[in-house]
């Protein structure tokens, strides 16, 4: 049976809003950790959003939380990496759409803009999964400066912004940045003896 | 864009809208003359690089275009080939007298409706027809200045090559000294993905934000936010962007 981490909800009833919060995990608890975020948002605070889904398909990402039996069929899910694959933007589900590349990312911003402003939620959060699948395609600088970007604007317009990363693989100047921009962090990074 | 502007286009002011082709410079225009109707404002498209059929098509994808906009003449779309067939233009190239022809033309149409907002589709294509580059000058001033008397605020739809740094804002080289404003649209290259841009670059009688904004064209219109200082340059100098 999939178990939840109750602590991620206990921590959550404490950030407000406008919150930035950076949240770590391991490679291996990444859909755990994604889940014990998501699951109290949708269901103990009842909001919308956006979920911007950069390390793996949203279809995917659907078909695990069907799996363990939670509805979002209310959040929409901006997928930026089902167009690199053939056939891959072929999909039934009506709360998906595509960006072309991870490397757009003014248009990343945009669309969870306008996904936000058609959302019929009062409340909303923006989840960025993953960070370090970002940092694959784009240099830290222009990273750094998107994050910070990101960030502002959606604590600019009261959206709860999470941030996923998984430490041990975003570039160290990223990492410190992020430490920068956010306001909360939940950390679940599991540690790496190598 | 209101933002980008301080405030929006001053009212009676000829703006160039310039860019390379899929830019969104139509529907940069479309959503102009639909908001304009929806604020009660009389609008006049005059296209001449696409069936007005099909134009109207595209712009029921905005969600607040509503067809009684067309219905109660909010929204008036002219055909060039028909106006220039009904001024008896059915010619390659334009003297004076047709130029003036022309004009009038125009102008009788904006102030019989009571026009208030304008936009020529494209005034390159138009222009290719005046042979001077005199001609062209004393044709855009003249409309220009006559259009602004009568408070109709204009955009003047230029199709360049490339939007790049050192390319001229228009196709003539003169349209861009008679205009008010100048908005150039086009895309950067990153990584082999081109990212639509706008820049004002000149607007007068505003304080203006003079950076490169990167746009999304979608239902609720164009939406614009300030591209990544870091990715505003194309990966290489390219026949696209800047």
């Amino acid at each position: 049976m999939f178990e939840l981490d109750q602590r991620i909800a206990e921590q959550l009833t404490l950030v407000s809003l406008n919150s930035a919060i950076q949240v770590r995990c391991g490679s291996s608890n990444a859909f755990m950790v994604t889940a014990s975020t998501m699951i109290p948002l949708m269901q103990m605070f009842e909001m919308g959003g956006v979920y911007i889904c950069a390390t793996r398909g949203a279809v995917e990402i659907i078909e695990a939380f069907e799996a363990i039996e939670v509805d979002v069929s209310h959040i929409h899910f901006l997928d930026l990496v089902s167009s690199g694959i053939l056939g891959g933007t072929n999909v039934t589900y009506p709360n998906i759409s595509f960006v072309d590349s991870p490397i757009m990312l003014e248009s990343v911003l945009l669309r969870s803009l306008y996904m936000l402003r058609i959302s019929g939620s009062e409340k909303n959060f923006v989840l960025l999964d993953s960070v370090n699948a970002l940092a694959i395609y784009n240099n830290e600088k222009m990273l750094a400066e998107y994050l910070h970007a990101f960030i502002n604007t959606f604590r600019q317009r009261d959206v709860l912004t999470v941030l996923l990363n998984v430490p041990d693989q975003v570039p160290p100047s990223v990492l410190a940045n992020l430490d920068l921009y956010c306001t909360d962090l939940i950390d679940r990074g599991q540690v790496v003896i190598h | 864009m209101d933002e980008i502007l301080r405030g929006g286009v001053p009212y009676g002011s000829t703006v160039l809208v310039s860019g390379t082709c899929g830019s969104g410079k139509t529907t940069l225009a479309m959503e102009f003359l639909v908001r304009g109707a929806l604020s009660g404002e009389a609008c006049a498209h005059f296209t001449a690089t696409e069936p007005s059929v099909k134009l109207l098509e595209n712009i029921r994808q905005f969600a607040f275009f509503d067809m009684g906009m067309i219905d109660n003449g909010l929204i008036n779309v002219f055909d060039m080939d028909v106006l220039y067939s009904w001024l008896g233009l059915d010619k390659a190239t334009f003297d004076l007298d047709d130029v003036h022809a022309l004009i009038k033309a125009i102008v009788d149409i904006v102030n019989t409706i009571g026009v208030t907002r304008l936009v020529i589709d494209s005034v390159t294509t138009l222009c290719y027809k005046i042979k001077s580059e005199q001609l062209i000058r004393d044709f855009l001033f003249t409309l220009g200045k006559k259009l602004s008397t009568l408070g109709c605020t204009t955009l003047l739809i230029s199709e360049i090559t490339s939007a790049s740094a050192n390319a001229h804002w228009s196709s003539f080289g003169v349209e861009e000294a008679i205009a008010d404003g100048i908005i150039v649209m086009g895309d950067v290259e990153r990584m082999g993905h081109l990212l639509r841009f706008l820049q004002v670059v000149k607007m007068r009688g505003t304080s203006h934000s003079r950076a490169k904004h990167s746009i999304e064209l979608t239902p609720i219109g164009v939406m614009l936010t300030p591209m990544l200082k870091w990715g505003a340059q194309s990966d290489k100098q390219s026949k696209w962007g800047s």
